[in-house]
C-alpha cells in the first residue's frame, strides 16, 4: 500500500498529522543528544490561595507554605502569579475550567453530541516529536473517566476527565493501571524486535484498507470516527514498520526496560497509586520511550478521600468549598501540599537521572496546574502554576514571575513551546511570550 | 435531552397559563434590551423567535433559550430578573410547544451515528464469538458517557492510540487462546485441509464463517479475499494451516468492521426500514450488549426481522435470557449513577465499618437495583414498582443490613432472591435500596439536598438548575455532626431569596428520606435527636417519611415513566435524544400506559419504535449536490 495515498486521504479529512517521514528523521538526529521532555500535572479543585501564594518577586522570593516542598529545588523552579485562562470563564464551575487547562479554549456545552475543545499543549508538542520516540505521549491518571452526563449543568463528564486533546473533537483516553503503563512502555520500546513485527505491519495494513472502504461509505459526521480509527491504527503501523525496518532505526532506549520491574496493578491506596504513576513517567522519560506526559491527580470535581493524611477528614471537593471556615481551609491546604509533595518526588527523581552533562530534569519542563485558584468561588483568575526544569537551559528558572493581573496563561504556553523547540506564532488566545520566562 | 418540564411543581400545570403572545411579551420585557436586532448580544437576535413558525424551524434556538432562562443564566446578573414563577411558566410553555411542533411532522427516525463497541460490548462480543469466558476488555480504558448518560452513546465513544494497542494485544491473546481451547477452536475451524480439500479452500470456509459472525453480517468474496491473502502470506512464511488462519482472523478482530457497529448507510434522501442484519445487531446490543446469536441471525437471514409479530415473540425470549442480566446492570447502574459506588461514592470507613468491611455486602447492595429491574422484566411487572413495590431483592447480608426479616430461601441466603417485603418495611422501590441512598449521600452524612436533587434528576428527569455562581453551597458538617443542624442550616439557606426558589423544591423530598443513613440503614434517631422526616411541597402539601414520599412520586408516575422512557430509548439507540425524538417518546409512553406500565411493554415499544427500526435519509450537503 502506498504511504502517500494514505496520507493524502487523511489530510483530506482534516486530521492533524505530524511531520512527514523524512523531516522527522532529520529532527531526530539533530535533537538526539539532548531530548527535551514535557509533562503536565493537573490537580482538581483549586487551592487555598493565601497558603499557596509566594512572597517576593524575581529571584528574591520565598516559597509559600504549600510550595515549601520545592524550596531546596529552587534553581530548577519557576513560580507564576496572576495568569488567568480567559476562555475558561462562565459555563460552569469545573468542566469548562478543567478541560481548558491545556487548551485555553472554551469547550462547547454539550452532553456529547458535539464535543468541542482545542488541541492541548502537550499534544502540540507530541505531534511535533511523534516520530522521535516509540510513544508520542502518555496520558495517565488514577481514576477512571467520570460516569455519566452532568444534567444539572449540561456537560458530559467526559470533559471533566480529560486534559489532553488530540484535536478539537478527540480527548485522549488515560491509562490508570501502573502495571499496564509499564507493559506498554516495554512493548513500545521493544517493538520491531522478533519475527512477528513484519506480520503485524501486514495485519495493520489489512485493517487500514477495511477502514478506507468504510470511510468511503459513511456520512460526513461518521467520517470523524473512522478518521480517528485511521489515525490511531496508522500511527501504530508506522511505529511497527519503522522499528522493524533494518535501515532506519534512529531510536534506542536510553535505559533498558525489564518486565520483571513492572509495578503492581493493584496499588493499596490513592497515595501509592499516584507514586507509581509518577514512577512510570520517570521510566518513560529516562528510557526515552516517550517525551510527553500528562497526569491527572483526579477528575474535575474529584471528591477523593484524603483521610490518609493526618488531620484531613473530608473529601477533596467538599473542602474546596471551604466558605472561609478555618478548619476546612486548613484541610484544603494539607491536600494541596500533598499534591506538591508528589510533584516534588518526581522532580527529585528526574534530577537524580544523569544525562549528558546534566540530568533529565534539566532537560524537562514539568508543569503543575490547577484550573481554579480559589475553589470555593470557582475562580479562574490568578491560577496556581509552577514549572520545574529548564528545557535544556532555555527556561530562566529560579524565580517567581509576577505578571500584570490577568495575563493570559497561553502566553506561558507559547513561551514553553518556544523553549521546547516547537515554536508557534500563537497558542489559543496568547498575545506574546510571557516576559521573563526565557533566557536571553 | 434537556427539554423537560421545569422541575416538579405540585399538581398544577402552568403550561396553560401562557400563550404565544404572553411569551412574546415576556421576551420583550426581559430580553429585548440586549437582543433587539441591532444589539444581538452573544450572537442571539430576538427576531429569530418572534414567529410561531420559528418553533418549528428554530427549535434548537428555543430550546437553548428556555434552558438559559430556566437556569437563571438569562437575564444576566445585574439585569432585572423575572420572578421564578414567570420563568417556570415560560419554560414550560416552550417545552410544551416544542414537543407539539416536533410531533407535527410525524415521528421520524433520527440520526444513527456509527459507533464503536464500548468496553463492555467488546468483551461480551469476543466472549460470544469465541466462547471465551474472560473479561478481555478490562485492559481497555473505561468509556465516558454522553447523550442520555450512558457509555454506549456514539458521540463520546472516541478512539485513542491506547485503544489501537490494546485491540492488537487482545486480538493476539484471543487467537492464542482459541488455538488451545477446545470449544473456541472448534467454533473457528469448521473446515480443515484434507486430501480433497486444499488449505486455501479450507481457509476460505473458515474465514467466511468467522468474518460473517465477527462482522455480524454476510460477507462477500471481496470482503474475504484480503483475509485469504493474509492467510496465504503466512503460509508462504512457512506457517502451518491453523496458525496461518488464526493470523488472518487476528486482523478481523482489529478491523473497523468488527470494532464498530456498522450499518450500511441509507443513500436515499428518504427514511427507510433498517436492513435485517443491522436490526438484529441493534436488538442484540440493546438487550444483550453483545452480538446476535444464531437464532436471531437466522431470522435476519430469512428477512423476517422487520415483521412486528416476529419481534413481539422474540423480545420476551431475549429479555428472559441470561445475557439480558448485563442489560439490567449497565442500564440501571448508569441511570441511577450507582456505578459510582465503585469509584467516587465511598462511605467513610471509620463511620461505616460494616459497609467498608464486607465486600460481599457491597456487592449485594450494588446489584440490588439491577436484579430488581431484571425481575420486573422477566416477570413482566409494572415499572412503577421502581417507585414502590411489595417485593425486593434480598440476600442474607441485605436482610441484616436492612434490619428486616425476609422470607429468604434458607439454603441459599447468599444468592439474591425475589422476596416479599414485610408490611411497613419502608423498603419498597428504588428509594428503599441502599445503593440509591448511598449514591445520594456524602461519605460521612446524608444530604437532603443531594437526595432531593437525585430524585428530581434521576427519577423524574427534571434536574434542578445549577447553583448560581457566587452563592457557595451549604457548608459541610464535621464528620458525624447531627443532622438536625443540617436542617437548621438548610432552613436558613432557604430563607435567602437567592436560594429559596430552588431549594424549596429540592430539599423537602430529601428530608422525607432522613430515616435512611448514609449507607441506607434505618434510623429513628440521629445525633441523639429524633429524625425529622417532614417536608412540604410548594403547593402546601405536607408529607412525612418515605412512604408518603412514594405516594407523592406515584402521583407523578407519568413524569417518571417519561423519564424512564427517555433513558431507555437513549440507551437503546446509543445516542442522545433530539427534540424530534420527543414525539417517539410520547408514543412509547402512551403504549406503555395502555399496557399497565408493564416492563416488557416498554422494551417492546422501544424496539418497535420508528427510530429503532428505521434509518433516516442521507443528508445531502450543498457541496455534494454541486458534484
Amino acid at each position: 500500500m502506498n504511504r502517500l495515498s494514505r496520507r493524502t486521504l487523511l489530510k483530506g479529512a482534516g486530521v492533524a498529522l505530524g511531520l512527514p517521514w523524512l523531516e522527522s528523521i532529520a529532527a531526530t538526529t539533530a535533537g538526539a543528544a539532548n531530548p527535551k521532555r514535557f509533562a503536565a500535572f493537573y490537580m482538581p479543585n483549586g487551592v487555598n490561595v493565601p497558603m499557596w501564594t509566594c512572597e517576593g518577586t524575581g529571584r528574591d522570593f520565598k516559597f509559600s507554605p504549600t510550595l515549601s516542598p520545592l524550596a531546596d529545588l529552587k534553581d530548577q523552579i519557576t513560580v507564576f502569579s496572576n495568569l488567568y485562562n480567559l476562555n475558561s470563564k462562565g459555563g460552569d464551575g469545573h468542566y469548562v475550567k478543567e478541560a481548558a487547562i491545556l487548551t485555553c479554549q472554551t469547550i462547547k456545552k454539550t452532553q456529547g453530541a458535539d464535543l468541542a475543545n482545542g488541541v492541548s499543549l502537550d499534544q502540540v508538542i507530541a505531534q511535533k516529536v511523534a516520530r522521535e520516540t516509540p510513544l508520542p505521549s502518555l496520558e495517565l491518571g488514577v481514576t477512571p473517566v467520570a460516569i455519566g452526563v452532568d444534567a444539572v449543568v449540561g456537560y458530559t463528564r467526559v470533559y471533566g476527565s480529560h486534559i489532553a486533546w488530540a484535536n478539537a473533537n478527540t480527548p485522549l483516553a488515560r491509562e490508570i493501571n501502573p502495571r499496564s503503563v509499564y507493559e506498554r512502555l516495554f512493548r513500545a520500546a521493544n517493538a520491531g524486535k522478533g519475527s512477528g513485527s513484519k506480520q503485524e505491519a501486514l495485519l495493520l495494513d489489512r485493517v487500514l484498507s477495511d477502514a478506507k472502504r468504510l470511510r468511503a461509505q459513511v456520512s460526513a459526521s461518521d467520517k470523524i470516527r473512522v478518521d480517528e480509527y485511521l489515525s490511531v491504527v496508522r500511527s501504530l503501523e508506522e511505529r511497527v514498520t519503522r522499528a522493524s525496518s533494518g535501515t532506519q532505526q534512529p531510536w534506542k532506549p536510553k535505559m533498558a526496560l525489564d518486565l520483571k520491574a513492572a509495578p503492581t496493578d493493584q496499588p493499596t491506596g490513592h497515595a501509592e497509586h499516584v507514586r507509581l504513576m509518577m514512577d512510570m513517567i520517570a521510566v518513560g522519560f529516562q528510557s526515552d520511550t516517550t517525551r510527553v506526559a500528562t497526569f491527572m491527580f483526579g477528575n474535575a470535581v474529584s471528591n477523593v478521600s484524603f483521610r490518609f493524611l493526618e488531620g484531613v477528614s473530608a473529601g477533596h471537593h467538599d473542602v474546596s468549598h471551604h466558605q472561609k471556615e478555618e478548619d476546612k481551609l486548613r484541610q484544603y491546604q494539607l491536600i494541596n501540599k500533598w499534591h506538591i509533595e508528589q510533584y516534588a518526588y518526581l522532580i527529585r527523581k528526574l534530577k537524580a537521572m544523569p544525562e549528558g552533562e546534566s540530568n533529565v530534569l534539566d532537560n524537562s519542563m514539568l508543569l503543575f496546574t490547577s484550573a481554579l485558584s480559589d475553589g470555593n468561588s470557582h475562580n479562574w483568575h490568578k491560577l496556581p502554576i509552577v514549572l520545574a526544569g529548564r528545557a535544556g537551559g532555555r527556561i530562566d528558572s529560579g524565580q517567581h514571575i509576577v505578571s500584570p493581573d490577568d495575563t493570559p496563561l497561553s502566553n506561558l504556553y507559547l513561551g514553553m513551546l518556544e523553549a521546547y523547540g516547537a515554536s508557534q506564532e500563537r497558542f489559543a488566545d496568547s498575545t506574546g511570550i510571557l516576559p521573563g520566562l526565557l533566557k536571553g | 435531552m434537556r427539554i423537560a418540564l421545569f422541575f416538579l411543581t405540585s399538581a398544577l400545570s402552568l403550561a396553560a397559563v401562557e400563550t404565544f403572545d404572553s411569551v412574546q411579551a415576556f421576551l420583550g420585557t426581559h430580553c429585548a434590551k440586549c437582543h433587539q436586532d441591532k444589539g444581538g448580544a452573544g450572537g442571539f437576535k430576538l427576531s429569530r423567535v418572534t414567529s410561531l413558525e420559528s418553533l418549528k424551524t428554530d427549535g434548537e434556538k428555543w430550546k437553548s433559550l428556555a434552558l438559559r432562562v430556566k437556569n437563571g443564566e438569562m437575564p444576566p446578573k445585574g439585569a432585572p430578573a423575572p420572578p421564578l414563577d414567570d420563568r417556570v411558566a415560560f419554560t414550560q410553555w416552550v417545552d410544551h410547544e416544542l414537543r407539539n411542533q416536533a410531533c407535527s411532522s410525524g415521528i421520524v427516525a433520527g440520526p444513527s451515528p456509527i459507533r464503536r463497541l464500548n468496553r463492555d460490548e467488546y468483551s461480551a462480543t469476543l466472549r460470544d464469538l469465541l466462547d471465551m469466558h474472560l473479561n478481555i476488555g478490562s485492559a481497555l480504558p473505561a468509556d465516558g458517557a454522553g447523550g442520555e448518560g450512558f457509555d454506549n452513546a456514539a458521540e463520546t465513544l472516541f478512539l485513542s492510540p491506547i485503544h489501537a494497542e490494546k485491540y492488537m494485544d487482545a486480538a493476539k491473546f484471543a487467537m492464542d487462546f482459541a488455538a488451545k481451547e477446545f470449544k473456541s477452536h472448534n467454533m473457528i475451524f469448521v473446515a480443515t485441509p484434507k486430501p480433497n480439500v486444499t488449505p486455501a479452500q479450507a481457509a476460505d470456509k473458515v474465514l467466511r464463517r468467522f468474518l460473517t459472525r465477527a462482522f455480524r453480517r454476510p460477507v462477500t468474496d471481496t470482503d474475504v479475499a484480503p483475509y485469504l491473502a493474509l492467510f496465504q502470506n503466512a503460509q508462504k512464511q512457512g506457517d502451518a494451516f491453523e496458525p496461518s488462519a488464526l493470523f488472518a482472523l487476528r486482523a478481523a478482530l482489529v478491523s473497523p468492521m468488527f470494532l464498530f457497529r456498522y450499518e450500511p448507510p441509507n443513500p436515499t434522501p428518504n427514511p427507510r426500514p433498517l436492513d435485517n442484519f443491522s436490526l438484529a445487531s441493534r436488538i442484540s446490543y440493546f438487550l444483550w450488549g453483545s452480538m446476535p446469536d444464531e437464532f436471531l441471525t437466522d431470522i435476519a437471514a430469512a428477512g423476517k426481522l422487520q415483521d412486528e409479530e416476529v419481534l413481539k415473540q422474540i423480545i420476551p425470549r431475549m429479555v428472559k435470557n441470561d445475557r439480558a442480566l448485563g442489560f439490567s446492570q449497565r442500564f440501571m447502574d448508569q441511570w441511577l449513577r450507582t456505578r459510582e459506588l465503585t469509584t467516587d461514592k465511598i462511605p467513610d470507613d471509620k463511620l461505616f465499618p460494616g459497609y467498608a468491611g464486607s465486600e460481599d455486602l457491597r456487592s449485594d447492595i450494588r446489584l440490588q437495583p439491577a436484579l430488581f429491574f431484571r425481575e420486573l422484566l422477566v416477570r413482566n411487572l409494572s415499572v412503577l414498582n421502581l417507585i414502590d413495590s411489595t417485593h425486593t431483592i434480598g440476600t442474607g447480608l441485605l436482610e441484616k443490613h436492612l434490619d428486616l426479616k425476609l422470607p429468604l430461601n434458607a439454603g441459599a441466603k447468599s444468592q439474591p432472591q425475589w422476596v416479599e417485603l414485610p408490611k411497613g418495611s419502608n423498603r419498597g422501590g428504588l428509594l428503599g435500596m441502599p445503593a440509591v441512598l448511598i449514591v445520594s449521600s456524602y461519605p460521612y452524612r446524608t444530604s437532603p439536598v443531594l437526595r432531593g436533587a437525585w430524585i428530581l434528576d434521576s427519577m423524574l428527569g427534571t434536574p434542578p438548575p445549577p447553583p448560581p455562581p457566587n452563592v457557595p453551597p451549604l457548608g459541610e458538617e464535621k464528620a458525624g455532626a447531627p443532622a438536625a443542624s443540617v436542617r437548621e442550616r438548610l432552613t436558613r439557606h432557604r430563607a435567602d431569596p437567592n436560594c429559596a426558589g430552588c431549594h424549596s423544591r429540592i430539599d423537602p423530598m430529601g428530608f422525607a428520606l432522613e430515616n435512611y443513613d448514609a449507607v441506607g440503614k434505618w434510623r429513628d434517631q440521629d445525633g441523639g435527636k429524633p429524625v425529622d422526616n417532614t417536608g412540604e411541597l410548594l403547593d402546601g402539601t405536607k408529607f412525612q417519611g418515605p412512604e408518603e414520599l412514594r405516594k407523592i412520586l406515584l402521583d407523578r408516575k407519568d413524569l417518571f415513566l417519561r423519564n424512564l422512557t427517555n433513558k431507555m430509548l437513549g440507551f437503546a439507540l446509543g445516542r442522545g435524544l433530539t427534540l424530534k425524538d420527543s414525539c417517539t417518546v410520547d408514543s412509547i409512553v402512551a403504549q406503555v400506559k395502555e399496557k399497565d406500565y408493564k416492563a416488557q411493554a416498554l422494551v417492546e415499544a422501544i424496539v418497535l419504535s420508528v427510530p429503532f427500526r428505521n434509518q433516516a435519509g442521507m443528508v445531502v450537503s450543498k457541496e455534494q449536490v454541486k458534484k
